[in-house]
């Protein structure tokens, strides 16, 4: 098909207008921001220059929190890598009840996260929660324990309620990928002995590239971007342990009011993003013939 | 050829069972615990069969709260929000997909990157650009920011649908003198439209879930959302667990009552759609 330039742009410009001014604009105001030392939002600071980037650099409850953020990233992506082929491939095959289940496997993702967090402080809950009572009852636990108390188990029970929100809707793209698939490949694969293993790693998991391109970028983008689930249920605590760097920019800003120091947060991680955005683009990107 | 099918038979059983208890079980727990007495909801030797049944919970929330405040609130903005977003997506994924011009291929995959920028990134710079312009506490602010949350994937779910519709049938139009408007009116959005259903909802259900923005830039009472409200409840140091359970229950309520009559779009919509 011919270029159509001017028309395509005019198509497109709202849209872009619309997105570069609230992304472009705040990320100038943080910029700004940055290089003086503003505390109280509406309070005027003096400038400081660089000095609030040396500072972020140096202080152990960004590393801190850098390294929550990519535990976090890596948890989230192996976890719901493994529920979203499962539920996937098990929707893929024919069973009774199958539409049903398709149409409403997603629940988990349409209902507001607050929601999640109800039912799941409600289900994880040390003195009532079915969970605890269901493991005592069949002797994998002898008394209850607080899900959220130690470190490690609130970190690991965070990234399986936030994969629990997310995986049925990644299965679902995935479930398009598998569709585009030519059945006959499936075919001609079984004519020549292959079991559905070997199905999966040679037909399969190629035929997904795009997909996986997309769900791998967007999907560590959003992950990386989670907050309410882990704020509304531990405050990023115990000491610390499930502060991200969403959650440290947020209590920097608002309840610890280093207005500056949460904008120079904000400029630091939306590089670091940048930056694996455009190598995982050149990497990966599936080559398109147009 | 038996042995296999028999081994992929336990592997679907199998899996099934793990799928409706984890993805599943929780919401008839929840719903279920909703009409529970409060003594119930916290006892510890817990019965998977309720014992108790109570309206008291429902009573309380939708004649003793703001409930209907924040189902407003959420309302206009959740749909003010899929209308805008609507627009702007089809034309851009037209624009993109159709019309091909120099330099789509930056767009699209700077349309895909700008899920990086959303989120608490933007929180204090959109904060203080918004108090500066006086947008803090009004629905528009609220829209904005979920215009764009909700747009970068829309337009990514739209192209699959603009891809299946075949350029002859548009050609053969123009040919016959029709105006691109005309084109896209009569053409392009009927034959998307199982597509714009989805993205409705997507974008819909982005701006139904929305918490931290809607708990930053409104702060009037008479203005906030239904997750923020809810927050609210489940912030109090004594929990009334069966209050929130049924305002859990209840918000959740208009985004599966939407999900019951044009679901099947969205799930088709994000299934079907082949992505080449």
């Amino acid at each position: 098909m011919k270029k159509n330039n001017i028309e395509g742009w005019l198509f497109v410009s709202p849209l872009v207008i619309w997105i570069s001014l609230i992304i472009l604009v705040p990320i100038y105001i943080a910029f700004e921001l940055s290089l003086f030392n503003v505390k109280i939002i509406g309070t005027s600071g003096k400038f400081v220059g660089i000095e609030n980037y040396i500072k972020l650099f140096g202080k152990s409850k960004f590393l801190n929190a850098s390294l929550n953020s990519l535990y976090w990233i890596i948890g989230n992506a192996i976890c719901q890598t493994f529920l979203a082929f499962t539920i996937a491939l098990t929707i893929n095959y024919k069973f009774p009840g199958k539409k049903i289940m398709a149409n409403w496997i997603i629940l988990s993702f349409i209902i507001p996260t607050v929601v999640v967090v109800v039912i799941w402080k409600l289900m994880l809950s040390s003195s009532s929660g079915v969970i605890n009572s269901v493991l005592i009852d069949i002797g994998l636990l002898d008394d209850a324990t607080g899900f959220f108390s130690s470190p490690n188990k609130a970190f690991i029970s965070l990234v399986l309620i936030n994969s629990w929100r997310w995986s049925p809707f990644l299965a679902l793209i995935i479930l398009s990928g598998l569709n585009s698939i030519n059945r006959e490949m499936y075919d001609a694969s079984k004519v020549d002995g292959a079991n559905f293993v070997q199905q999966f790693l040679f037909i399969t998991f190629p035929n997904l590239k795009s997909v996986l391109f997309v769900l791998g970028l967007v999907g560590t983008l959003l992950s990386f971007n989670i907050f309410d689930i882990i704020w509304l249920i531990t405050k990023g605590g115990p000491s610390s342990a499930t502060t991200t760097l969403p959650l440290l920019i947020y209590e920097t800003a608002f309840t610890k009011f280093r207005i500056s120091q949460a904008a120079t947060l904000s400029i630091v991680t939306s590089f670091l993003l940048l930056l694996f955005s455009i190598l995982f683009i050149k990497s990966m990107a599936p080559k398109e013939d147009d | 050829m038996i042995k296999e099918n028999n081994i992929k038979l336990i592997f679907l059983s199998l899996s099934l069972l793990l799928i409706i208890l984890i993805f599943f079980f929780p919401f008839f727990w929840i719903i279920t615990s909703s009409f529970k007495t409060p003594a119930e909801i916290i006892a510890t030797s817990t019965t998977i069969i309720p014992r108790s049944f109570t309206l008291e919970h429902y009573n309380k929330i939708l004649f003793n709260s703001d409930f209907f405040i924040y189902l407003k609130n959420s309302l206009i903005v959740s749909f003010s929000s899929m209308i805008i977003s609507i627009i702007l997506s089809v034309s851009a994924a037209y624009g993109l997909h159709k019309l091909k011009f120099y330099g789509n291929k930056f767009v699209e995959y700077s349309l895909l990157v700008t899920y990086a920028f959303p989120g608490v990134i933007l929180l204090v710079p959109i904060y203080l650009l918004f108090a500066k312009v006086n947008l803090l506490n009004s629905y528009f602010a609220l829209i904005i920011v979920n215009v764009l949350f909700a747009t970068p994937f829309a337009v990514w779910m739209l192209k699959a649908f603009f891809m299946l519709i075949p350029n002859e049938i548009e050609e053969a139009a123009y040919i016959d003198g029709a105006s691109r408007y005309i084109v896209i009116s009569r053409i392009i959005v009927p034959l998307a439209a199982p597509g714009i259903a989805s993205v409705s909802i997507f974008c819909f259900i982005i701006s139904w879930t929305e918490y931290l923005f809607a708990s930053i830039l409104i702060s009037g009472d008479n203005l906030k959302t239904l997750p923020v409200g809810l927050a609210g409840i489940v912030g109090q140091y004594q929990i009334d667990w069966g209050f929130l359970l049924s305002g859990a229950v209840l918000a959740s309520l208009p985004v599966i009552l939407l999900f019951v009559f044009i679901g099947r779009y969205f799930v088709s919509g994000l299934t079907e759609g082949s992505v080449k």
